[in-house]
Order: C-alpha cells, then sequence, then structure tokens
C-alpha cells in the first residue's frame, strides 16, 4: 500500500467515525438544564407503596389531590425536562443506556405508554446491577430485568415481549426532594455529629432482638430482613454501641451493648488454651478481635463481668502472633491448631484489641504484642516502588497509631497513615464535576454511585491519624488537609443517612430510622454500617472535646 | 530498519504477554485468545526478521496488517464508547472521558503508527530493485 492510499483510508476512517460519534451524540445526549418540556408524572405514595399516578401535561398542580390528601400519603411531580431514545438491543446496552439516580425510563408498546420515574426505580433497587463478563464482575448501569419487570407489569405484557416490542427512552426530571440532604462540609459541626451518632446508636438498639442478637440487614425498601449472620460484624456492632454508650453518656445504648455482648458469651469455643469466639470447625481471629475490643469497652463502661472473657481472648490472640508480627488468621477447632493463612484486616483488628486491652490487662506482653503488629503493617520494602500508590481498605492500622502512641510512638507508622490519607483524598468525589451530593464521597469509578462504609471506615482511620498528626507536631498544611477530608467525608455520610430519609418509599420508616444505607442507590442497612459512620464520627467528637 | 521492526514486534509480544497473561486475573478466552494469537504472529515475525529468513517479510506484512486492521477496530470502539457514555452522563463522565483518552494515547503507538510504518516501509522494499 502506497502512502497515498494510506492516507486516504486513514481519512475516511477518521470521517466515518467522527460522523458516527456525532450521529450517536446527537441522539442519546440530554439536556438537564433547559426548562422543563413536560409531560408531568403525578405520583402518591402511601406506606412505601405507590398508590395513584397520572402523567398530565400543563398545571400538575390540581391532580391526585384527594389522594395526596390521605392520612399518611405523599403527594410528588417529576416534571419531565428532556428525554432521549435508549437503544434497546441487547440487556447490557439497556443498562449502560440510564444514569444512576438522574433518569427515570419510559416505554410506548401497542400504543400505551409506561414511566418508571427515578423513586420508582430507586425503589425496586434497579439503579445498580452487577454485570458478568467473563470471569470478571462489573458494576455497570441499570438492573435491566427490575426495569424492564415493572414497566411489563404495568402494561401487562412479559419483559421479553417488552424489549423486543417497545420503544424506550430515558428522561431527566426535575423533582423537589428532601433526601438526600442538602448538607455541606461547613455544616458539619458538634452538634450536627451528635445527633447523627446517637441516631446510628438509636437505629441499632432499636434492631435489637430479645437475645441480644441485632437484625442483620434490613431493607429500608421493603421492610425485610437478610436471613444470614455475621459474628465479626456483631461484634463490631456492639463495639460501637458500648463506645457510644460510654462516651455520651447513654445508659439505654449500654445496657443494649451488654445485652449485645452476653450473646457474644454464648458462641465462645475452645482453641487450644483459650477462650475464641465464633462457630463452626474453624474460627478467625477477626471475630475474637473485635469480641475482645467490645469487652474492654463493655468493661471501661462497669460491666466486668467481660473481664475473665476478655483477659482469655487476648491470650488466644498473643498465642496465634507470628514471631514477625503478623497473626495466624485462622484456628480449626476440630483439629485444634492455628492455620497460617492471611486476610485483609484481621492483623489490625487483632493489634488494636490488644492494644486496647493492655490498659486493662496491664499485661506488657498485650502491649508489646501490640507494637509489634503495627510495625508488620507499616513497613513497606524499599524495593516496592509502587509503595506509594498501591493502597488498600485496612481501617484498623491507623486507630492502633493513635491507640499506641502515648505509650509506645511510631514514627513510621504516622507517615504510612498520613500517606494513606492523601491517597484517600486522591479517590475523593469534588463537586464539579461529580453531582453535588456526591461531593466527599470515595469513587469507585466515573458510573457507580460511591458507598459509604469504605468511605466511614478510612474516616475512622483519619480522625485517628488527625488526632496523632496534631499531638506529634505535623505540619498546618498537612493537618489543614487532613480536616478538610473529613469534613467532606462526613457531609457526604450526612446527607444519606435516614435522617429520615426518603420515608415515602418506606413501608416502615421508623425501623430504619437513624439507619445508615450502603450507598445512594443501595439503601439496605447493614449492622456494620451505622458502626463505621457512628465510630467516625464518635473519634471526630472525642477529639473536639480534646480541643474544648 | 529490518532490526528496528524485529525489536518492535519482539518488545509488542512481550507488553502483551506479560500484560495479558502476566497482569491480568483470572482468565477470559475472549481476551486471552486474541492476545495470544496476535503476541504469537509478532514473536514469529521478529523472530523471522532476526534470523532474515526468506519469508520475513511477508511474515512482517501479516503482522502489520492483523495489527493495523485490529487497532482501528480498536481505537474506533474506544472511542464511540466514550461518546456513547458521554451522551448518557453527560459532565458526570468526564473522568471517564479522561481516561479513555489516555488510553487511547496508548494504543495508538502500538496498534497505528507501527504497523503502518511497517507497511510503508515493507512497499518501498517492494518496490527496490531487487540484486
Amino acid at each position: 500500500m502506497t502512502g497515498r492510499t494510506l492516507a486516504r483510508v486513514l481519512a475516511l476512517y477518521a470521517l466515518t467515525l467522527a460522523l458516527g460519534a456525532l450521529f450517536m451524540w446527537r441522539a442519546l445526549r440530554l439536556d438537564r438544564a433547559r426548562t422543563a418540556r413536560g409531560p408531568s408524572i403525578v405520583s402518591v405514595w402511601r406506606g412505601g407503596v405507590r398508590i395513584a399516578r397520572k402523567v398530565v401535561t400543563g398545571d400538575a398542580t390540581p391532580v391526585l389531590v384527594a389522594e395526596g390528601a390521605l392520612p399518611g400519603a405523599t403527594h410528588t411531580t417529576d416534571e419531565i425536562i428532556d428525554s432521549a431514545p435508549i437503544w434497546a438491543l441487547n440487556r447490557f446496552l439497556f443498562a449502560a443506556s440510564v444514569a444512576p439516580l438522574r433518569d427515570g425510563v419510559s416505554v410506548s408498546y401497542r400504543g400505551r405508554d409506561a414511566y418508571a420515574t427515578p423513586d420508582d426505580l430507586l425503589k425496586i433497587e434497579a439503579y445498580e446491577s452487577a454485570l458478568q463478563v467473563g470471569p470478571v464482575g462489573l458494576v455497570l448501569g441499570t438492573d435491566t430485568d427490575k426495569v424492564l419487570a415493572t414497566l411489563a407489569t404495568e402494561l401487562g405484557t412479559t419483559p421479553d415481549e417488552l424489549l423486543r416490542d417497545g420503544k424506550f427512552r430515558r428522561f431527566a426530571v426535575r423533582r423537589h426532594t428532601d433526601f438526600p440532604r442538602r448538607l455541606e462540609a461547613k455544616d458539619v459541626n458538634v452538634s450536627a455529629l451528635r445527633e447523627a451518632v446517637l441516631s446510628a446508636a438509636y437505629y441499632l438498639s432499636h434492631n435489637q432482638k430479645r437475645d441480644g442478637s441485632f437484625r442483620y440487614e434490613v431493607d429500608a425498601m421493603t421492610g425485610e430482613d437478610a436471613p444470614d449472620y455475621n459474628f465479626p460484624r456483631h461484634a463490631g456492632a456492639t463495639y460501637f454501641l458500648a463506645r457510644a454508650g460510654n462516651q455520651l453518656h447513654d445508659a439505654r445504648l449500654f445496657r443494649a451493648a451488654r445485652r449485645a455482648g452476653e450473646y457474644m458469651a454464648h458462641t465462645t469455643v475452645r482453641c487450644g488454651a483459650h477462650a475464641c469466639f465464633g462457630e463452626g470447625d474453624q474460627v478467625d481471629i477477626g471475630a475474637s478481635a473485635l469480641a475482645l475490643l467490645t469487652y474492654v469497652e463493655l468493661l471501661n463502661g462497669g460491666a466486668n463481668e467481660f473481664r475473665d472473657a476478655a483477659l482469655d481472648l487476648a491470650g488466644f490472640l498473643r498465642a496465634q502472633q507470628l514471631e514477625n508480627g503478623d497473626f495466624q488468621h485462622f484456628y480449626s477447632v476440630k483439629e485444634q491448631h492455628p492455620i497460617n493463612v492471611q486476610v485483609e484486616y484481621y492483623t489490625g483488628e487483632a493489634a488494636f484489641a490488644l492494644s486496647r486491652v493492655a490498659r486493662i490487662s496491664q499485661n506488657e506482653q498485650d502491649l508489646a504484642a501490640a507494637s509489634r503488629a503495627l510495625a508488620f503493617l507499616v513497613h513497606r520494602s524499599p524495593l516496592f516502588l509502587g509503595a506509594h500508590y498501591f493502597w488498600g481498605a485496612e481501617h484498623w492500622t491507623c486507630q492502633v497509631l493513635e491507640d499506641l502512641w502515648q505509650r509506645a510512638p511510631d514514627r513510621r507508622a504516622l507517615q504510612f497513615c498520613l500517606d494513606w490519607q492523601a491517597a484517600n483524598r486522591n479517590l475523593q468525589l469534588d463537586s464539579p464535576p461529580a453531582l453535588p451530593e456526591y461531593d466527599g464521597g470515595l469513587s469507585r469509578g466515573p458510573f457507580v454511585s460511591p458507598r459509604l462504609t469504605p468511605l466511614a471506615s478510612r474516616l475512622e482511620a483519619a480522625v485517628a491519624t488527625l488526632s496523632v498528626a496534631r499531638s506529634a507536631g505535623v505540619g498546618k498544611a498537612e493537618l489543614d488537609l487532613l480536616e478538610r477530608e473529613i469534613q467532606r467525608g462526613f457531609a457526604f455520610l450526612l446527607r444519606y443517612q435516614f435522617l429520615p430519609g426518603p420515608t415515602y418509599l418506606m413501608p416502615d420508616p421508623r425501623a430504619v430510622a437513624g439507619g445508615v444505607p450502603g450507598s445512594p442507590v443501595d439503601l439496605h442497612v447493614r449492622i456494620d454500617y451505622p458502626q463505621h459512620a457512628g465510630d467516625a464520627w464518635l473519634r471526630y467528637l472525642e477529639l473536639a472535646a480534646l480541643d474544648r | 530498519m529490518r532490526l528496528l521492526f524485529a525489536v518492535s514486534n519482539a518488545l509488542v509480544a512481550l507488553i502483551l504477554l506479560v500484560g495479558v497473561f502476566g497482569l491480568i486475573q483470572p482468565r477470559f478466552w475472549a481476551l486471552d485468545v486474541p492476545a495470544g494469537v496476535l503476541a504469537s504472529i509478532e514473536l514469529v515475525s521478529a523472530l523471522a526478521l532476526f534470523a532474515r529468513l526468506p519469508w520475513a517479510l511477508r511474515a512482517l506484512a501479516l503482522a502489520a496488517w492483523i495489527t493495523f486492521v485490529g487497532g482501528l477496530l480498536l481505537v474506533g470502539l474506544v472511542v464511540l464508547t466514550m461518546v456513547f457514555l458521554r451522551s448518557i452522563h453527560g459532565e458526570d463522565g468526564f473522568v471517564a472521558t479522561a481516561v479513555s483518552g489516555l488510553v487511547l494515547l496508548l494504543l495508538v503507538p502500538y496498534t497505528l503508527l507501527l504497523p503502518i510504518l511497517q507497511l510503508l516501509w515493507l512497499k518501498r522494499q517492494a518496490l527496490e530493485p531487487k540484486p
């Protein structure tokens, strides 16, 4: 091929590509800034169920007024600003064609229209779905099956037929909603945080069962529980409840924590010479470490019946420690021997628990074990050039740093935590270009809603790092960056805490009041969600109290 | 030039093999098979050029054409994906556009520029009088 022919081929290619791109852009884009064109979708919700809907052009004010006036009813209006076709060639393309929380979906099928508004899609939790491409799991776009099912039900057909014969459009709406709350970093203050902590703690105590366990995961949209349970998370939630009870001098919260602690005592087994926490043939040290943290907190509040159990668990953790400071993370209860396998989090949890219990046990071995574990956790080989850029989600290390700082300060650990927070700040979303309500959240990718708990757990570590950085004389510029990161992160968490949340979509808003959901599109409350957010807020309140 | 193209094709094969089979987990045939085939062709053409085998230039032409056509398809796919996502998400898709742009910049030297240079050189070789 001559140079001239090649140049012609490339020019033709570029022209074709440009025209294709232009056609796609003009066909698919929405103008969200224009004035509303209509129609308006008027809905009435009651007890978490949509009881009436009308689609009208013109003034929507007099529509469904009687239904909206019913006791407990909420009247909503979504004005359509702009719409564009969805190229529903297959489920994958459909899923990628809807912007989460911003777009609704409409369909025309045999002369009839049906609409799924952003509220409808949030209610059926259709805004996020995992897509499996070969062995790779991706979170990309909307749950096509749920959207098709809800529209097909309205039109009295099947999802497959609707996908085949329907003409789909996505639409942008203007609507008034109180969820998420309009809150910025400057609105984060002690009284807002105190209310948030108490609400999160009361969410857990309100959802505690008679035996001391909790409703593990409540779906705010259906009011239903998840059937499973997780012991480390039970221990973590109990730890937070006890901390909140102690720090905020709230006897009801402490009583709830004590009941949850008693539930834990019933699930203790023998691991060699010591007690350990868990069930089945094999246990992990994470559950025992969090149980120990909880017992220490309960002991701090005067529940002395947990003292022996705490010291026994500390003995178990020490027995699992290796020469290099790390731990053997599992123990075979059946065969009575440690299993030398490591996973994320457990070393940090064990180190933190040993550091905390050392104050009660007055056992130098506990303190030494915690220090060695911390040194192991923050050691990064100088040969690993990517050390500055590759970080995990392990959030206990920096809490160990803070707890040990007065007794066994570790400057290298402080630098590790400062570097990690700098990496976290790079992942924090800024608005613009991110949506205003996502400002301060932690990015999971450009089209995926940020989750709350990964941010909350990093903020627990951030507040611990800030506390140590202040006493260690770290420069003001770095302290300001940390403070700003924390405030923005807290604002994001507070926006989505159910205070009270989108109550009209919930069958039982009181059951989830104060709860912290998984993400803006995942309105489940699992027990560790309020735990991590609440603990981060508590830590900050503790720091603010020291300032005063 | 022969030696330069031998080295560059060997380098492309190495990047593909290490990148796909060394760094990316888990295994997925849809990525592994084309990457494996392309890497093999590049490697064979590089070895043939190094060894000055009689069919070396034909192997180079085959490798260049496959890379060039595959590159045009890949670049087109990335550009259309960028435009599609920008249309759906508007300004929220800014970061993805920037990342995809970077991906394009990284792709173009290997998938378009290198095979174009090779094809032009091959043409010149074909036009030169044989001794």
